[in-house]
């Protein structure tokens, strides 16, 4: 099986201090990977460098085994970053759009609004500006908008941070469900363990911006690493 | 003492550093500002959202503008006359209220109230939108935020303030008038009348060259600190505060210069 996008020996530094160091990983085509870590352990950066939306200083980042992000030129890199949809922590929603336009701002032929049904929105509520709906109602928008824009490899950062228990598995349930109807390959970034559980493939677990378990879901259950353990069991 | 001349020692080196610092960020602003005025010249445009900026920059900065000249004419009546009056030149009132507010004080003042009014509003607009991620949102749609986000803003400054100023050049002769008519008992036909003899083109024009280039200031200063905001809410109003200072002293600066330029013509 082919890597979609093959990261070797990443090193990415803010000044002098290191973020992410020597990183190794494969993500494979319709494959769910979660990336779990402390707070600040570099999980974000790293998607964005994968997505070509951070420059990094050291290694490579492979896609489909054809280019190295980091030599993309402006326009090269604008495409690389266009096969990318991204489900923002805080939605990332523009303020001064309504959520109909938020939605299609991408899509320039005829709106498809199946995809208000594959979110779980109503029609009623395109109108409205992102202020005036809820974070749940927000994160559907963020979704429906990633997806628009018919990316290559899904990014979902924390999508059921700042949620209540109830919306958070709604959130879930809908990640999972749209991974399985439209085999996606996708990236999701969380510290919410019930996520993992929900629809990701395999797990990758950074510590001070290195890999320190990698494995499939099931795997889990018998996981040695003590840092891996006492992340599962919330004791970090 | 070894103290004193431990730390005398390390003075050439905060020298260079902030030598460096300085060089660095004019460096930095000015392949940004490249960036932002080739945004301009490139796809894709949009002249929708231009023309809602035009409506944010020029015409609701008109009552702030309006009142500003307005008020300005009817003080320089009034202190021109205290002055002129001691040595009978009453009659040269009409000139200098014309001549100061064409040339300096309707483009400056309008200047500045824009950057307070428009240039902070840019700043925390496009501020907030990097520290909630829209602007990266903006590059995984395929949208370059600088054309997006920059470009109409800039465009929009351009055309704003050129026309600001022109009402605020109108308002405040007019606040002129109204003094010099209602308060010092001019005659109104002589009032006009020594006011279109003497104005000169070049009065105008240089005015509304002075808010072109201002309007350019306001509004890159605005995107700059924006786009450069982190940290949160904290950051987006340390962004609005800088853009809203370095715009003024800008625009002071190039005021003198612009002034100078004009004045040899």
């Amino acid at each position: 099986m082919n890597a979609k996008i093959k990261i070797r020996n990443l090193q990415k530094k803010f000044g002098s201090k290191t973020v992410l160091d020597n990183l190794s990983l494969e993500i494979f085509e319709n494959e769910s990977l979660a990336i779990i870590g402390e707070s600040g352990s570099g999980k974000s950066v790293l998607t964005k460098c994968i997505n070509g939306l951070t420059e990094y200083n050291e290694g490579k980042i492979i896609y489909e085994n054809s280019y190295d992000v980091k030599n993309l030129k402006t326009e090269e890199k604008r495409l690389h970053i266009s096969k990318f949809g991204v489900l923002f922590q805080n939605s990332a929603l523009f303020d001064s759009l309504n959520v109909e336009k938020n939605i299609f701002f991408s899509c320039s032929e005829k709106k498809d609004f199946s995809i208000l049904r594959d979110v779980g929105l109503d029609k009623s509520i395109l109108s409205k500006m992102p202020a005036e709906i809820s974070v749940g109602v927000q994160k559907r928008v963020g979704l429906a908008r990633a997806i628009m824009s018919k990316p290559k490899i899904l990014i979902f950062d924390e999508p059921t941070t700042g949620l209540d228990p109830v919306i958070a598995d709604q959130i879930n349930k809908l990640i999972r469900g749209l991974v399985i109807k439209k085999k996606l390959t996708t990236i999701t970034i969380t510290h919410d363990m019930k996520s993992v559980y929900e629809y990701a493939d395999k797990v990758a677990f950074i510590k001070n911006g290195k890999i320190e378990w990698y494995g499939q879901v099931k795997q889990l259950k018998n996981c040695k690493n003590i840092y891996m353990k006492n992340f599962i069991s919330g004791k970090i | 003492m070894q103290n004193f001349f431990t730390n005398l020692l390390y003075l050439p080196k905060n020298i260079g550093r902030l030598t460096y610092f300085f060089f660095d960020s004019i460096g930095f602003k000015f392949i940004f500002f490249l960036k932002c005025i080739k945004s301009c010249f490139t796809p894709d445009y949009y002249p929708d959202l231009v023309l809602k900026q035009i409506i944010k920059i020029g015409y609701n900065s008109l009552p702030v503008v309006g009142m500003t000249a307005i008020f300005t004419g009817m003080v320089l009546a009034l202190q021109s006359y205290t002055g002129f009056s001691r040595f009978s030149a009453e009659s040269a009132i009409p000139n200098v209220v014309v001549l100061s507010i064409t040339r300096e004080l309707s483009p400056v003042l309008a200047g500045l109230m824009v950057a307070g009014r428009a240039g902070a509003a840019i700043a925390a607009e496009i501020g907030t939108m990097k520290v909630t991620e829209q602007i990266d949102a903006l590059k995984t749609l395929s949208t370059n935020p600088l054309n997006y986000l920059v470009a109409p803003r800039i465009i929009a400054g351009l055309i704003s303030l050129p026309f600001l100023v022109f009402v605020g050049d109108i308002v405040g002769v007019f606040g002129g008038y109204l003094i010099c008519v209602y308060v010092l008992n001019f005659n109104p036909e002589v009032f006009l009348v020594n006011i279109f003899n003497f104005v000169e083109f070049i009065d105008v024009f240089s005015g509304l060259v002075k808010a072109s280039v201002f309007g350019l200031i306001i509004t890159f200063m605005g995107c700059y600190h924006g786009f450069h905001a982190s940290g949160g809410a904290q950051g987006v109003g340390l962004a609005t505060t800088y853009s809203v200072v370095s715009s003024s002293i800008m625009i002071l600066l190039f005021n003198y210069i612009l002034t100078s330029i004009f004045f040899q013509i």
